[in-house]
């Protein structure tokens, strides 16, 4: 269970890009966060493994604090969470199999990884993981090679290496055409569904949200300002999430106007 | 109402009068400098005559001494490769040492300084230092090279590792990836062609200069070199020098051929 509380994040002394937030996920689900650009989503994403380092609050996984940790522990509690980015960030000269196995690069030393000497259970693995979401051919390709739909599933199965306790997602399907951002989207959900495996996904595309999601979480103005089942969403609280200001802002925004 | 129909591009300085008086200043300080140069006029002259008879000399060039050839180029070639490879496996942490995006403050100047002083004194001037240090030939060449080496190489892949996509990084840190790992995997990839490039063309840089600090007293053909000319063998200076060149078009040649293969 990822438990985050009043979490607050401001870059420099700008306003708070995160507000006071709090969330809590369970279970598995694929739960999916929208709003506009700037809304605090990427952000809220990168404080949960402190990628960005959040400037109050706590956001705890399954027991461990992460906002406390040293850089040790931090680069040991990272191994639990698993990251799929929208450009991929795959390490486009080395080859899939070797992007997929840095998915372990916690876990095996830096000989280890320097001379390419991957346990035999974590090889396994990954062509268990590769079959499954279908690139186990491209194992010896170098990365660059394979397409954006085939690249993010390379990412997908990266950070599936890790046994992750829960995967994020920032705008995987950002990067991809609607065909196969549709195929990443369900394969996320499956992949949830059968590794029983928490999934927030940060996504513009509504439509998609709504249909692959069991939960939105919609942001405005780094709050929550929706969190339901996507039934729920209907066109009122749509214009709320893209155009609406949160009601903890509009006193201040009304002195403004 | 009339349009503007003529346009002028906004001179350099606004203003004419400090313009004017900045032209004045460069031409009076140009001319003042030339007629107070002591140019000893007869003694150039004289030179002519004198680079005439080295000319003449050099006439035709004389391999016979090839012998002493070969083994000075050799030697040229041991120090451009010592010193290349040292070169490179010093540069190599230190270029990451100096890369803003990845290094922490305090490390980050430590790096920069490094190749900064590295860079500052021309090879013939390090070699002179070295010469005096660990005495006549290659060890001094070499030592002196690699200085040259590490401060080419260093800031140029200080300069490609600052130009990284870093979400590769950002990637390595969010699956708990030590340090080192992160470099292997997220940044040694991305800049693995450029530092062959770099290699390559060093190799090929030092051999250039291993002639020319050998002249004085590093070592390899330079050494060869000058001593041909302090005994007025012209004719094997010129052997030499034509041997020189003939080395450099080939390692030019190789090494652009090994370029193009590799993008």
């Amino acid at each position: 269970m990822l438990e985050i509380k009043n979490l607050v994040k401001r870059y420099g002394k700008g306003a708070p890009v995160l507000k006071d937030l709090n969330l809590s996920v369970q279970g598995e689900q694929l739960m999916s966060i929208i709003g506009s650009s700037g809304a605090g989503k990427s952000t809220l994403l990168r404080c949960v493994n402190r990628l960005v380092e959040p400037t109050s609050g706590s956001i705890t996984l399954n027991g461990t604090d992460f906002t406390t940790l040293g850089a040790k522990d931090l680069r040991k509690a990272r191994r639990r969470v698993g990251m799929v980015f929208q450009s991929f960030n795959l390490v486009d000269r080395l080859s899939v199999m070797e992007n997929v196995q840095s998915g372990r690069l916690g876990y095996i030393s830096t000989w280890a990884a320097l001379t390419r000497r991957y346990p035999a259970e974590d090889i396994e693995r990954a062509f268990e993981l590769m079959e499954r979401v279908g690139i186990a051919q491209y194992a010896d390709k170098r990365a660059d090679e394979l397409s954006g739909g085939e690249r993010q599933r390379v990412g997908v199965v990266r950070a599936l290496m890790q046994r992750p306790e829960i995967l994020l997602a920032d705008e995987p399907t950002a990067s991809l055409d609607p065909k196969t951002s549709e195929q990443i989207m369900s394969l996320l959900r499956d992949l949830a569904r059968e590794l029983n495996l928490p999934v927030i996904i940060n996504i513009h595309n509504v439509t998609e949200a709504k249909e692959y999601s069991d939960r939105i979480v919609g942001m405005r103005y780094g709050r929550i300002i929706f969190d339901d089942k996507p039934a729920a969403l209907d066109a009122t609280q749509m214009d709320e999430i893209y155009a609406g200001t949160p009601s903890e802002d509009r006193q201040e925004m009304g002195a403004v106007a | 109402m009339s349009t503007q129909t003529v346009w002028r591009k906004p001179p350099f300085i606004k203003s004419p009068i400090v313009r004017w008086a900045f032209y004045i200043a460069v031409a009076v300080y140009v001319i003042g400098t030339i007629a107070t140069l002591p140019i000893d006029w007869e003694r150039t002259a004289q030179g002519l005559t004198r680079a005439q008879r080295i000319f003449s000399g050099a006439f035709p060039p004389s391999f016979e001494r090839s012998g002493l050839l070969i083994s000075g180029f050799m030697e040229s070639l041991k120090i451009a490769i010592l010193a290349t490879t040292l070169g490179m496996i010093l540069s190599v942490p230190l270029a990451f040492m100096a890369a803003r995006n990845i290094s922490p403050k305090p490390v980050y100047f430590i790096g920069r300084g490094t190749f900064i002083l590295a860079r500052s004194f021309h090879p013939v001037i390090v070699a002179i230092i070295f010469v005096k240090a660990v005495g006549f030939g290659p060890l001094a060449g070499a030592l002196t090279l690699t200085v040259y080496s590490i401060g080419f190489v260093a800031k140029l892949l200080a300069e490609r590792i600052e130009e990284i996509d870093f979400g590769q990084v950002e990637a390595m840190r969010s699956v708990g990836a030590p340090f080192l790992s992160t470099m292997i995997y997220a940044i040694l990839p991305q800049i693995m062609p450029r530092l062959v490039g770099l290699g390559i063309y060093q190799l090929d840089s030092n051999l250039r200069a291993s002639a020319v600090v050998g002249i004085v007293g590093a070592g390899g053909i330079g050494a060869t070199l000058a001593n041909a000319f302090g005994r007025y063998d012209y004719d094997f200076a010129l052997a030499i020098t034509m041997v020189i060149v003939g080395a450099i078009l080939i390692s030019e040649a190789v090494s652009g051929m090994i370029r193009k293969r590799m993008t």
